[in-house]
């Protein structure tokens, strides 16, 4: 381990103009894994370069080495410069490379990993020689089919934000509305409208116990609703000093974490409605902040590229993430064993980081995002008694154009596409009931008019069962939500 | 999940060395953690239990049924059910789910310790003041009390001679004056050990009462007796003021190649202050069992042993008065020790200063930073899904049933009737205006000193 070398000398050249790095190129030229380092950055920092996927396969980094060092060493100090101004700086990294590297990116995908990978053995395709699979296991399935079982209208204007409840038997949802309603999955009739916000609603969270709703608000505030009496909580959580994004409790339900427009990511105590901690989190407004299933890790992004990892306990910062084009972070997500955070970024890729190696190691493409704060999950699929190695799980995201985009984790391709929507789709939550696993989505606003607000509560629940082909287990019928009104700013992250 | 990321070095120290936090509410005498360490029980003079949730420091319940202070609190291994016992002459059972009395037993006498039996809830045994000790069955609720002897298991005469009548009587005249002050299960709940007031320690079968081995081990009242996690050592604090370490014969063996005759007790460690000849007021294992702790008589601090050398590890510091019982938590290196004047709960831990190349990744740990820039290179295959087999045996874990509700009132749920110091030996209660807000204010956690603030 040679980490106190390496890490000051890096420290320098990389904050420092073009001349130390020609001595760092001496340096670091008979010491082999540093190398091997140097070309990746060399690599990573083009950031206003539209394409860098289209270097030359052989990547020979010599000719434009030193033009490379300058032009981050002036990118670094421009965004250190101009940390205070949030808005100055939020899409424009991602913006200008953005279309034409995913196209690149995405004629690859599809080319490396064509459909006919689908059906093949996952167990032939581990590194190492797997024991032979002697009940040869039936081929992954390559799509998905939710299908479309309940529009939930009620909302007069967009909504930010669904959740199942913990044992999925209820949705909620919030919106730029200023209320949080709450629905029965099964049936998809609205249950609760709670209302006492003064303003949009970007976040709602079950308790672990279920018994209240969280709901985090334009107005500054985290309002708790109880499911069983359907009233407000008495305590308001106030102390942000600005917009709050994202909410989420800890397993036990005795912490909510918040993360807000004021940079900082609060840890509340919930029983005494007052923060335990604060997070000096981010130097730009936190889009995305999520809890580990057990707890003991809270992940926060914000527009200023970085994902960090905290540790619930001591409140410090254990870990932080950023990608070589550091766009804006919108919204992070622990995958379900706790290993992997899921990142959505404004360069249009959502990230899956092995974060305590701090490497990304799959990047999904093919949904739109410059803007929003777009949130999505997990979910898994494929039929519930087989047991692959490792098990079947899709990552989902809403997209800009209305529709929801749902990757196979291990090989990126889309198992489904979701259409329907017709405006942003903001809120994605999976969940799964008496074994049907289920996708809800909120969506922003459109122009489809707000007339159908108050009425539209029960649209013919569209008999959908989804049992067509090897599909049958997979009776994926998302419930929707979707929301007629004009579109929610409070959600935008610009 | 966040052990992958923190700093080795502080996860290898194994006990604390700040004060880093201190909790009131109320007068507290004594404390105990559950099992998995996320509640701490303190128990009021005021006849109060109040539980702290240890990750906000806030009051998670308040349990009020006692009139006296609170003399012991024994958690059931899921953690849902707290048994209590108090100078009230009482000993209540509470489930911790909705906060009621599972149980109450009246005593004759006040109560000095009562624990439960580790793996049944519904038994425990208790020690009482001038009074002979029970085992208590409230499988019913009609409490079964079964009276577990005190006087020492004497050595059979050698030929099996019959006592002349003026050696029986002497005998039992001497019998008569061993009173037990401490009784505790052992792990596996077979054996109840208790310590006389004559510095015996005998050991009790749990499902005959009767004595199978006795041995005299301390010159003083056995004060206090405690277990170590895994059963496995026995540590005894008693008034000739030394901390004697036991190492625990393996009980299980009883019966199978073990006879009761053969049961030695052999002290493995003597913990004395030789120069001041303190006493020790209240003592415990470490998590590990590898430190010994003790408060010390008119002393502020807290004495850290460590057992492979019985040398003295640490001296904590930072409370300004007298402790009284100490408490280490079951898996962090957390000390909480509770002040006899005021009644506070004083935390020690360890400080982790933070590290900034955690917060700045391009200084970061260089060689794992090697992004895949091309998309195809991505080729692992990652399982999102599956958790460590770690995790899964602890959420198994009967230990792990029961989660405790989140009372969202529960500071409005108090009486106001809380007791507050309002100087040595003071106090005085609560004026009612100042009863709605109190619990909060009083709660709140109060960091000590300058540059501890955990709010930073």
């Amino acid at each position: 381990m040679d980490h106190a070398h390496t890490k000051p000398r890096r420290r320098v050249s990389r904050r420092s103009p073009t001349g130390s790095s020609s001595d760092e190129l001496a340096v670091v030229s008979n010491h082999e894994p540093a190398h091997r380092h140097r070309q990746s950055w060399s690599r990573n920092f083009t950031p206003q370069r539209p394409t860098p996927q289209k270097r030359p396969p052989s990547r020979s980094e010599s000719p434009d080495e030193l033009a490379v060092d300058a032009d981050e060493y002036w990118r670094s100090s421009r965004t250190s410069r101009s940390r205070h101004s949030p808005s100055k700086r939020s899409a424009a990294p991602s913006s200008p490379g953005r279309t034409p590297s995913e196209d690149a990116s995405n004629d690859r995908m599809s080319t490396d990993e064509g459909r006919t990978d689908n059906h093949s053995d996952p167990s032939d395709r581990l590194p190492t020689p797997a024991p032979p699979a002697e009940p040869p296991l039936p081929p992954k399935p390559d799509r998905l089919n939710y299908r479309e079982k309940f529009v939930l209208k009620a909302h007069q204007r967009g909504v930010s934000s669904v959740q199942f409840s913990p044992d999925c038997t209820m949705i909620a949802s919030g919106g730029a509305d200023a209320t949080v309603k709450v629905w029965e999955t099964a049936t998809g009739k609205p249950l609760y409208t709670f209302v006492g916000h003064l303003a949009g609603i970007s976040t709602v969270a079950w308790s672990p116990d279920g018994k209240w709703v969280a709901s985090g608000s334009d107005d500054k505030t985290i309002r708790f609703w109880s499911i069983e009496t359907g009233r407000a909580h008495t305590k308001i959580f106030k102390g942000h000093h600005n917009y709050i994004y994202q909410i989420a409790f800890t397993p036990k339900g005795n912490m909510l974490a918040s993360g807000s427009y004021d940079e900082a990511v609060f840890l509340w105590d919930v029983r005494r409605a007052k923060v335990m901690r604060s997070l000096p989190a981010h130097s730009d407004p936190v889009a995305g902040m999520d809890v580990v299933h057990d707890g003991t890790l809270v992940a926060s992004c914000a527009t200023d590229g970085l994902v960090r990892i905290w540790d619930t306990h001591t409140g410090q910062c254990l870990r932080t993430l950023v990608h070589e084009d550091n766009p804006p972070a919108t919204f992070v997500k622990f995958s379900p064993n706790g290993k992997y955070i899921l990142a959505w970024t404004l360069d249009g890729c959502i990230r899956l980081w092995n974060y305590v190696e701090s490497r990304v190691i799959k990047t999904f493409q093919g949904h739109e995002n410059k803007k929003y704060s777009i949130s999505g999950g997990f979910g898994t699929y494929g039929p519930p008694d087989v047991k692959y190695n490792p098990p079947l799980a899709f990552a989902v995201s809403g997209s800009e154009d209305g529709a929801i985009v749902c990757w196979d984790i291990v090989t990126k391709n889309i198992l489904q596409r979701i259409e329907g929507h017709t405006d942003v789709v903001l809120g994605v939550h999976t969940g799964q009931l008496n074994g049907k696993r289920m996708l809800v989505s909120g969506v922003n606003g459109d122009a489809a008019g707000p007339d159908s607000a108050p009425d539209s509560n029960l649209p013919p629940p569209t008999p959908v069962n989804g049992a067509d082909g090897e599909d049958t287990t997979m009776a994926d019928a998302p419930p929707e939500s979707s929301v007629a009104g004009t579109p929610a700013g409070d959600v935008t992250m610009t | 999940m966040n052990l992958s990321l923190v700093d080795p070095f502080i996860l290898a120290q194994e006990y604390p060395d700040t004060l880093t936090e201190k909790l009131q509410s109320g007068h507290a005498s004594c404390l105990r953690f559950n099992h998995t360490g996320d509640f701490l029980a303190s128990g009021r003079v005021d006849g109060t239990v109040v539980i702290f949730d240890i990750e906000t420091n806030g009051v998670a319940l308040k349990l009020q049924g006692h009139t006296r202070q609170i003399q012991s609190l024994s958690w059931s291994r899921d953690g849902r059910y707290l048994l209590t016992s108090s100078q009230d002459w009482k000993c209540i059972l509470w489930d911790l789910k909705d906060g009621s009395r599972l149980r109450t037993v009246r005593f004759e006498a006040p109560v000095y310790i009562a624990e439960l039996h580790p793996f049944n809830h519904l038994l425990f045994v208790a020690s009482l003041f001038e009074d002979q000790p029970v085992l208590v069955d409230i499988s019913s609720p009609k409490a079964i009390k079964r009276i577990l002897p005190s006087a020492p298991l004497r050595p059979q005469a050698p030929n099996g001679e019959e006592l002349t009548p003026e050696a029986a009587a002497k005998q039992a005249a001497q019998d008569a004056k061993h009173s037990t002050c401490v009784s505790i299960f052992t792990a596996l709940g077979n054996h109840v050990i208790s310590g006389t007031s004559k510095g015996w320690i005998n050991i009790i079968e749990t499902e005959t009462c009767t004595t199978i081995h006795s041995s005299r081990l301390c010159n003083g009242v056995v004060i206090l007796i405690r277990l170590s996690k895994n059963g496995k050592d026995l540590l005894i604090n008693s008034s000739d003021r030394i901390i004697r370490t036991v190492v625990m014969p393996d009980l299980s063996q009883l019966g199978m190649g073990l006879e009761p005759a053969n049961i030695k007790l052999q002290i493995e460690h003597k913990f004395q202050d030789v120069v001041n000849r303190l006493s020790w007021n209240h003592v415990t294992f470490s998590s590990t069992g590898e430190f010994v702790t003790a408060t010390t008589y008119m002393n502020p601090d807290i004495y850290v042993w460590e057992r492979s050398h019985g040398s003295l590890a640490k001296i904590l510091e930072g409370a300004r008065e007298e402790l009284g019982v100490v408490e280490w938590h079951p898996t962090r290196p957390l000390v909480v020790a509770c002040g006899l004047e005021s009644g506070a709960i004083y935390e020690w831990f360890i400080i982790t200063p933070q590290k900034w190349s955690a917060l700045a990744p391009d200084f970061g740990e260089v060689e794992e930073n090697v992004h895949q820039r091309r998309l195809d290179l991505e080729d692992e295959e990652p399982d999102v899904i599956t958790p460590d087999p770690s995790k899964v045996d602890t959420d198994t874990d009967p230990a792990h049933a029961f989660a405790m509700p989140v009372l969202m009132d529960v500071s409005d749920s108090d009486s106001g009737e809380d007791i507050i110091a309002v100087g040595p030996g003071t106090m005085r209660r609560r004026t009612p205006g100042a009863g709605r807000d109190g619990p909060e204010t009083e709660a709140d956690a109060a960091p000590r000193g300058s540059g501890r603030s955990r709010r930073r």
